[in-house]
């Protein structure tokens, strides 16, 4: 098998991997390396292939050619449910919550999948404690008491997107992949974010799609810039920094952006 | 601790009346009950999917068909075959069928599973007119007796008296919409809420949304099954337009919105204002229809939440009546 040419040490590997929409190539011979227990950022202009990365990496699409090794496995084809099943979780670049259910039946729902309780008939929902003071203890944590019972849709967009980070980390993932979590937030509100983001993912690997070279800098152990959907560079923060090629396609424009 | 006390009230009221009613009520109004109580069970089925799944099924009346054809074959080719597990057969049968359905009707949602339960609906309407020699096609079957059932201590009870069967069906119903309502708070009814309001998150949580809805749709048919069955026993007849017609196969549905959606009990309101309808109707059925419909086309203009908006809207008028009057004695008090 193939699975013995997997370090252990990589939580993630992808073997060139293409994907198409249509005839348009979106993902061109992308190979990652992610080390387990890092942090590691996709920086990118618009549209360059990063959220259809993540879609393919969970399973959302399934690629036309290559291999994804997750924990030393080969998975690729396998099903987002599946992936998340094994410890695989994340969090969307659009916020996508149970709109019309309380912030407390948001989270609830999330320790219910950490706590494997899927197919439970049997029991008065309300009735088990132990979910109950869990999600509730979750919900202290990422400061969002006050708004248990408020649904989800009329949350602030600052708090909206702290739910939306928060359904994939209670779930307890091994590796998650955030897509753009700060994306449309005040300074403020994105410094409070990288907080969260760092104490949340405390021990986890982690890969995050990220527009604020702030945040990148400040979070990232290693970076990969994805251009037109092909790999650009991947180094540590200082390499990626010096690197030519990167500061012409990217890093000019991101400094541009942050002038104007 | 107030609440519970009036809650506990209108529970007596209910089981009360609903005991007292062979007593009190004529052998034509108790039917008129019981069947309502039949169709209530049958839109709270359609119900699961609608309103908690968020799929809208044009075709469920093939679930309450399969269960009133299962009983019905089985109870008139196996004689001696006791009346409860008839009953079983019925849900079994319902069940069946959604299985068999179900690898099809879990990939799809919104409009093309509402067609695809519509078409599945018609093919069940046109076999069971193919096979006319076993179901007695448009005249259906009829005239079979309903079993007696013993009972340990009361002894045997004659399923042929009105009063007796009410009492067999109504429990049987009364069970169903419990052990339904019960499901949709366990922790895969909450799964089930999730599913209608974003099944792709669900499925990053890491549920299985197509297994999820495989067994929701099993569920929902069992119970329309379950009112198949009792109805075919309760008209002592099964026939293709009386399951498969028009009437079984969206009355249900406009009950649910009559009622309103989005809650448990709205389909038992709709149910019971629909039959409520029809009866004042009945010395004009010619014009039953258009009444109908006009009152159908009221509520989905001006009472979008359904009747039971009403009642929420009314209770919470009273909360703020009652908050009102507190606080006024209890300024006074202050003052004095
Ligand atoms: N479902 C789809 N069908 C067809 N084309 C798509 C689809 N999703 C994305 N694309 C296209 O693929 C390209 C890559 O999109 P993608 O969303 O992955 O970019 P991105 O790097 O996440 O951009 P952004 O920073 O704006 O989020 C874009 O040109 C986009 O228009
Ligand atoms: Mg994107």
């Amino acid at each position: 098998m193939n699975d013995q040419h997997e370090p252990a040490d990589h939580i993630l590997t992808t073997r060139g991997l293409n994907h198409y929409f249509g005839e348009r190539q979106v993902l061109t011979d992308i190979q990652l390396e992610i080390q387990r227990g890092t942090r590691h950022a996709i920086i990118g202009p618009n549209g360059a292939g990063k959220t259809t990365l993540f879609n393919t990496i969970t399973g959302k699409y399934k690629p036309k050619s290559g291999r994804i090794f997750f924990k030393g496995k080969d998975v690729t084809g396998f099903k987002p449910d599946k992936l998340a099943r094994m410890g695989l979780g994340r969090s969307f670049q659009i916020n996508s919550t149970f709109a019309g259910l309380s912030t407390f039946q948001n989270l609830r729902m999330a320790i219910l999948a950490r706590r494997k309780i899927r197919f439970n008939f049997f029991r008065f929902l309300d009735k088990i404690k132990s979910v109950t003071t869990e999600t509730d203890a979750f919900l202290r944590r990422i400061g969002l008491a006050a708004e248990r019972n408020l649904p989800a849709g009329l949350l602030s967009y600052g708090k909206h997107r702290c739910l939306e980070l928060s359904l994939a980390m209670a779930v307890d993932p091994e590796l998650v992949l955030l897509d753009e979590p700060a994306a449309g937030m005040s300074r403020e509100e994105t410094h409070k974010m990288v907080e969260l983001i760092r104490e949340l993912t405390q021990g986890k690997s982690v890969i995050i799609i990220e527009h604020d070279m702030d945040v990148v800098f400040s979070l990232a152990d290693r970076i990969t810039v994805l251009h037109h959907g092909e790999i650009l560079a991947t180094g540590s923060p200082s390499e990626i920094k010096s690197n030519q090629e990167v500061k012409d396609a990217y890093l000019g424009e991101a400094e541009v952006g942050n002038a104007a | 601790m107030k609440r519970q006390f009036g809650k506990w009230c209108a529970w007596a009221m209910i089981l009360g009346g609903l005991y007292m009613a062979p007593r009190v009520l004529g052998v034509f109004e108790l039917n008129v009950l019981l069947g309502t109580a039949i169709f209530a069970l049958f839109s709270l089925s359609l119900n699961l999917l609608l309103s908690f799944t968020g799929l809208l099924s044009f075709g469920h009346a093939m679930f309450f068909a399969a269960g009133a054809y299962g009983t019905v074959l089985v109870l008139t080719r196996l004689s001696g075959f006791p009346l409860l597990p008839l009953i079983g057969i019925g849900a079994a049968a319902a069940i069946g069928l959604a299985l068999l359905l179900s690898p099809l009707l879990v990939r799809v949602s919104g409009h093309a599973f509402a067609m695809l339960t519509m078409a599945f609906s018609q093919i069940m309407y046109a076999t069971v007119m193919k096979l006319s020699h076993i179901t007695g096609g448009n005249d259906g079957i009829s005239g079979f007796a309903i079993p007696s059932v013993s009972i340990p201590v009361v002894g045997v009870v004659d399923m042929a008296l009105e009063q007796n069967f009410y009492y067999f069906a109504i429990s049987i119903l009364g069970l169903s919409a419990w052990v339904m309502w019960f499901f949709t708070r366990t922790p895969f009814g909450s799964i089930m809420v999730g599913i209608r309001d974003n099944p792709e998150r669900v499925t990053y949580l890491g549920f299985s949304v197509p297994l999820s809805k495989a067994i929701i749709l099993c569920v929902s048919a069992g119970f329309a099954g379950v009112a198949g069955s009792i109805y075919a026993l309760f008209q002592n007849m099964v026939s293709v337009d009386g399951v498969l017609g028009p009437l079984s196969s969206f009355s249900p549905l406009i009950n649910c919105f009559i009622g309103g959606l989005g809650t448990f009990i709205g389909p038992i309101f709709g149910t019971g204002i629909g039959t409520i309808l029809l009866e004042l109707m009945s010395a004009h059925p010619e014009q039953a229809q258009l009444v109908f419909s006009l009152v159908l086309i009221a509520i989905v203009l001006f009472l979008p939440g359904g009747v039971i908006m009403l009642y929420w809207k009314a209770n919470t008028r009273w909360m703020a009546v009652r908050q009102n009057i507190q606080n006024r004695f209890f300024k006074r008090r202050i003052y004095e």
